[in-house]
Formats: structure tokens, sequence, C-alpha cells
């Protein structure tokens, strides 16, 4: 009887388990780092995670699309490369604004790319992202061969410390999100996005524009990428090709811990943001639960580990228990 | 069904965030602030010190913080493990409390965040190896306007008020070229294998190369490649100068690299080994050991890049928190606030039993070290 009922509940809302996570992640941090809600600690974690986080929203819509992108931590360096040398550290605010909206196109068209190939030409996405990734990593390195550069400092500033509310600029920012994604799943696009996602074929012979829907995932995936390129290029203040090849596969992490299936079809944006601060959070934990050094990167994987595999683990138990 | 998630979720957020603003005083960003927590049972007996940054915590001990973005590779490693040493020292005098690490892999974000819990954790100084040049600027910044003191170790930052500490990378690459071109005589063909263009410390040294090869017209450099720091990559580097080049008189190369280039010229077997630059590592001595068995004329250099300035700016960092006065004066590099460190090794045929015997004790993965005692540091920097 047990059973069912976490079953169903977990079938049903794949984004619990990131919830439950997610707040005994925060309760234990909170435990060991007393001043996590202090304002400021609050808002220096934020602004860490919101690159991510956007990143990861982008990543789950294209995994609930029945796809992955590993070429968004390119996407989001060609971005830092081009605020950081167009813009410059003391480029007025108009050069600012005119390139973020450059940025935002460009990812608009890499992500396109990517569709295009994908959607069109019917190409394994692993395998197209892998390498259109690498395109965008090395474009990034074309336009930026030595870490420099910058962006005005009264821009990185107001990313840094804008607290609007009274509360860190990235809740803002995901409220935004997540009343934007809400809109979008009552739409006929997000029911289309399931669909295609949980059965391609099925989801076609009922006239679904199955191309269509997978070509805009990449294409909105592209788009947060860009934003997340805008939001490292605040937080550092600096341009460095390298700066998001460490990201997309955090992103894929940051998805799947909040729930969203690799095979398609499940989740969500509220569980990568969860997700995103979970893993935030849990390096957080390792840092100030006093580890030695020498264990912190096997601790650190370890919890991650436990997290992807806790709800597996969860259902065995039940199984025999029965 | 799944709206109802996101309703939750929103619910949850809103809840969250009434609760998080209700408790939050509004405090001014420089204090420590406790916020009342459900901590009734603490798991682990924290000692946590709540004092402001310039007041020492508890008991006037000092306390310092490490943060370094890459584990990878055996410098960090040893760096990590003489800070602990060099520390131990400290402990034992009653002056500082055990070292804050935070050391992982991670990015420019990630090296944000270990900035960021090492001011939460009340940390007097902060020795950082940066992973980005100018990223990291404004978080540093933060940290010093808490009256933290910064010490970039390694990698020379220009931001006001952080002190770089680090030996001269341009010096360190312009001693070995200026011996690899004295001993091809002022001519022959060389090639060259760099580490990770665009990374700071490659590019200092490259043109510190490029610097001394100028005056040495007849000395051709037929290529470049990049090894990125890598033993393999730089033997399969070598291996193909090797085949496009049999008649190389000798190659420039980098630490990390040298090994592997080394090893490509023994598998090839050449009757007359090349000029080469080594690295200061042990396996790499050991190697030249061997190659001079079969072929005693066989010249190579290894200038030490050591681990050990990373221990010598802890030295600085405890001096700086005891309130004595640096002497201005005997500071270089970019923007003046930069501790130069000797490099400890240079080493050629003449002391190579020398350095060999440093090795006898150690693993092949050692680097020729050096650390400065607390007396030299004070003797060289210190009013």
């Amino acid at each position: 009887m047990k059973k069912t009922t976490w079953n169903t509940l977990m079938a049903r809302h794949p984004a619990l388990f990131a919830l439950i996570l997610f707040v005994i992640i925060i309760i234990i941090n909170a435990i060991l780092q007393p001043g996590l809600f202090a304002l400021e600690t609050l808002n220096n974690n934020m602004r860490v995670f919101l690159p991510l986080l956007l990143l990861a929203v982008g990543q789950s819509i294209v995994m609930i699309g029945g796809g992955i992108d590993i070429s968004v931590g390119g996407i989001a360096s060609i971005i830092n490369c081009v605020l950081a040398t167009q813009v410059g550290l003391n480029g007025s605010m108009e050069d600012m604004w005119k390139f973020i909206f450059i940025s935002l196109l460009a990812g608009v068209l890499a992500g396109a790319i990517n569709g295009f190939f994908i959607a069109v030409l019917r190409l394994q996405p692993i395998i197209t992202t892998y390498a259109t990734g690498f395109i965008y990593a090395g474009f990034a390195l074309f336009l930026l061969p030595n870490p420099g550069g910058g962006i005005p400092r009264a821009v990185a500033d107001f990313y840094r410390t804008t607290t609007p509310f009274g509360l860190p600029l990235a809740f803002s920012v995901i409220a935004v999100i997540v009343l934007i994604w809400w809109y979008v799943r009552s739409t006929r696009f997000g029911r289309y996005l399931y669909a295609v996602g949980g059965k391609a074929d099925a989801a076609y012979q009922t006239a679904v524009p199955v191309n269509w829907v997978v070509f805009s995932t990449y294409v909105i995936s592209g788009l947060m990428a860009a934003f997340s390129g805008i939001a490292i290029t605040m937080l550092s203040g600096s341009g460095n090709a390298e700066i998001g090849s460490g990201m997309t596969l955090n992103s894929i992490t940051a998805a799947v811990i909040g729930g969203t299936a690799m095979s398609g079809g499940v989740g969500g944006v509220a569980g990568p943001i969860m997700g995103t601060i979970t893993l935030g959070l849990m390096q957080n934990i390792v840092s100030f639960s006093g580890i030695s050094t020498w264990w912190e990167t096997l601790a650190k994987a370890l919890i991650i580990v436990v997290a992807l595999a806790a709800p597996g683990i969860i259902n065995l138990f039940i199984r025999e228990k029965k | 069904m799944s709206k109802k998630i996101v309703m939750i979720v929103v619910a949850m957020l809103t809840v969250f965030a009434m609760v998080l603003s209700a408790c939050t005083p509004t405090a001014a960003p420089t204090e420590a602030p406790v916020v009342e927590q459900p901590t009734a049972a603490p798991i682990e007996p924290t000692k946590a010190p709540e004092t402001p940054a310039e007041v020492p915590a508890d008991d006037g001990k000092f306390t310092i913080g490490i943060s370094n973005p890459f584990i990878s590779s055996e410098y960090r490693t040893q760096m990590i493990a003489e800070l602990i040493e060099v520390n131990a020292e400290y402990m034992a005098e009653g002056l500082t409390t055990e070292l804050v690490i935070e050391s992982a892999d991670t990015d420019v974000a990630g090296q944000i965040q270990q900035l960021q819990n090492l001011m939460a954790k009340n940390v007097d100084a902060i020795l950082v190896n940066p992973g980005d040049v100018n990223g990291l600027n404004a978080t540093l910044e933060e940290a010093l306007a808490k009256g933290i003191i910064v010490i970039s170790v390694d990698q020379e930052l220009n931001v006001p008020g952080v002190y770089n500490v680090g030996i001269d990378q341009k010096e360190w690459a312009k001693t070995s070229a200026k011996w690899l071109a004295e001993t091809l005589g002022g001519k022959g063909d060389i090639v060259q294998i760099e580490g990770f263009p665009g990374h700071p410390a490659n590019v200092a040294r490259m043109e510190g190369v490029a610097e001394v090869l100028a005056g040495y017209p007849d000395i051709k450099v037929l290529a470049t490649d990049t090894g990125k720091w890598d033993e393999a990559t730089g033997q399969q580097v070598m291996s193909n100068f090797l085949a496009a080049y049999p008649a190389l008189a000798g190659y420039w190369t980098q630490d990390g690299m040298a090994i592997g280039a080394l090893q490509a010229v023994m598998a090839a077997a050449p009757a007359k080994y090349p000029v080469v630059v080594g690295e200061g590592r042990c396996q790499f001595l050991k190697l030249w050991e061997e190659v001079l068995k079969t072929d005693p004329e066989f010249k190579t250099i290894a200038v030490a890049n050591p681990p050990g300035v990373s221990p010598t700016g802890l030295r600085i960092a405890v001096n700086m928190l005891m309130g004595k006065t640096v002497d201005t004066t005997k500071l270089g590099g970019v923007n003046g606030e930069s501790f130069v460190i000797a490099v400890p090794w240079t080493v050629t045929n003449d002391n190579l039993a020398a350095a060999l015997d440093v090795c006898k004790d150690k693993p092949d993965a050692y680097l020729l070290d050096g650390i400065m005692t607390n007396d030299e540091v004070l003797k060289t920097y210190f009013k």
C-alpha cells in the first residue's frame, strides 16, 4: 500500500524529492553556518548560484523535450567575452545595454544553430551539442585569447549588492522565471513540450509540430545561457574564455537533482532552481563541516551521488519491506 | 497536477521569503549578525568565532584562510601540505589556529564562493591562489573592506591593497632560455613547448623567452606548440617534433611537460642528445641521471618553480598580523605590492648530485622547493 503511495507521489511530483532534499540541505547548512540567513550571506550565496541557476533552467527545458544541451557553457563563455571585450571597464551604460541586447541575440542564434542540427537535420543531441560546444568555446577563445577586459564597476556592483524588497536580487529573478514558466505551461506549447519529450512518435501522430518544439527548446536554452553569461560577467566583472567550461556538467547535475528526467517528458523549472541551490549549499556544507582538505572533493561527490541515488534507494527499501 | 507543484513551490518561496525578511535585521553589512536559528542541538562542537574581523578571534590567535581552485597537480598538493606544516609551527607558538582551507577543483564562481565562505568564517588573513586574474577582484576588495589581509600567492594580481607573493615568472623563464642559448653557442634550430596559451604565467614566461632569443639571431625557432602543462601531451608534442625535425639542436619547455618531452627523446634514442630544458622535479632529475649514462655529454637545466612560495606567504601574513611593518621599498611587481621570491634551485650538471640527494627520500612527483624561514622573511621584507 505504502509503495504505491510513494511511487505515485514521486511520479506525479518529480520535484517533490528535490524539495525534500532542498529543505534538508538548508537545515544542515543553517546548523553548520549560523549566519546563513543574514541578508549579506544570503545575497553572497545567491549571486554566486544565479548564473548556474539560469543555465540549469534552460537545460531542464531541453531535457523535458527529450534532448540535452552540452554547449551551454560555451555559449555563456561567448557572452562573457563579448561583454568583456566590447563594453570594457570604462564603458558607458548605453554600451552595456546595447551589448546585453546583442548577447541575448547571440544566445538565441547559438541555440538556433543547435536546434537546426537536431530538429531539422535529426542529428543526435549529445554529439551535436558536444561539437557545437567546442565551436562556441573556441569562438570565445578567439574573441578573448587572454583573460582580461571587463564591464563597468557600477554594473558589477549593481549585480553584487542590489537587494530589492530587502531580498537578494536572485530572488526577484527566480520569481520572474517561475511566473513565466507558470504561464508557459498552460499554453499549447507547454503541453506539446511534455508530449514531445514523453513520446515523440505519439506526439507526431497527434499532429504536434515535433520539430518546432524541439527546435524551440534549444533556442530557449541558448537564451538562458546568454542570461547566464551576463550574470557570470556581472559577478566576476571580467572576461575569461574558460569561464563557462565547468558550468555545463553542473547545469545537468542541478537539473537532475531537481527531478528532471534524462529520458524526457518529466520536470519543470522549480526543480532545477532548487537543484542549483542544493548543489551550491552542498559546497558550503562541506566547507563549514570542517572536514579535512584532502577529503573535501570526495565528500562533496558522495553527497551528490547520494542525492541522485536517493529516490531509487527509497524505492528499493519500500519494495523490500513489502 | 504538476501545476500544483509549481503553486506549492511558489507558496513555499513566498513563505520562505517572508520569514527571511521578517527575521533579517537590516544590518550594517560589516557586522557578523547572529540570526536566531533552530540550533537547539548543535551537531558538532562548532567554535565559530563571532568577533569582527579586525580583532583576532578566540584568545588572540590569528586564523588564516586558504583558497585554492585547482587540486589536480602535484604543485598544489605540495603547496597545501607545506602550508599545514608551516602553520603547525605557529600553532605551537600559540600564534595561529588551525588553517581554514577551501581547496577543490572549481571555476571562477566557485572560487568566489570559497572566498565568501572564508569571510563568513571570520578569518584574519586570506592566502589565495587565484584561478582567474581579474574575476576575483571585487570579492577580494570586499575582503579588504572587512579588514582582512589578502595575499595572492603564485599568481600576481593587480588589486590595490592585495599583496602578491611569488617568483618572477618572466625571470624564471629567462634563466633557462639564456642557458639554452649560451649552451648552443648562439646558433642552431630549436622548438618550443609552451603551457596553456593565455594563462598569465605562460604568457609572462614566453615573453621572457622571446626577449632572450631576440639577442641570438642565429637561433631559429622552427615551431612552437602547447603541451598544456601536461606530461603526456608534452611527450606527444615532442614525438611529433622529432619526426618533423630530426636534427634539432635543442628545445625549450617548461615544468610539467619537460619529463614527457625528455621521454620522447629517450624513446627515439638519438646518438647525440639535443640540448634540452628540464624541470625541477625529482622524476626529471632521475631521467637526467639515466641519460647521462648513455650520453655523458648530455646537457640540461632545471629551474625550480617552488610551491614553497605559499608557505612563505603564510609567514608574511602572520608577521603582518602581528603588526610588524613591511619595508615597502623591498616590494616590486605590477603595482609595487609584490614580494618577489628568489628561485631556490637552478640545477645543471654541476650540482645535479646535490639535487638528487634531496630527492632520495622524496616521491618522484616532488618539486625542488624552498621555504623561507621566519627569520629570513623578517630580515628580507620587514622593517
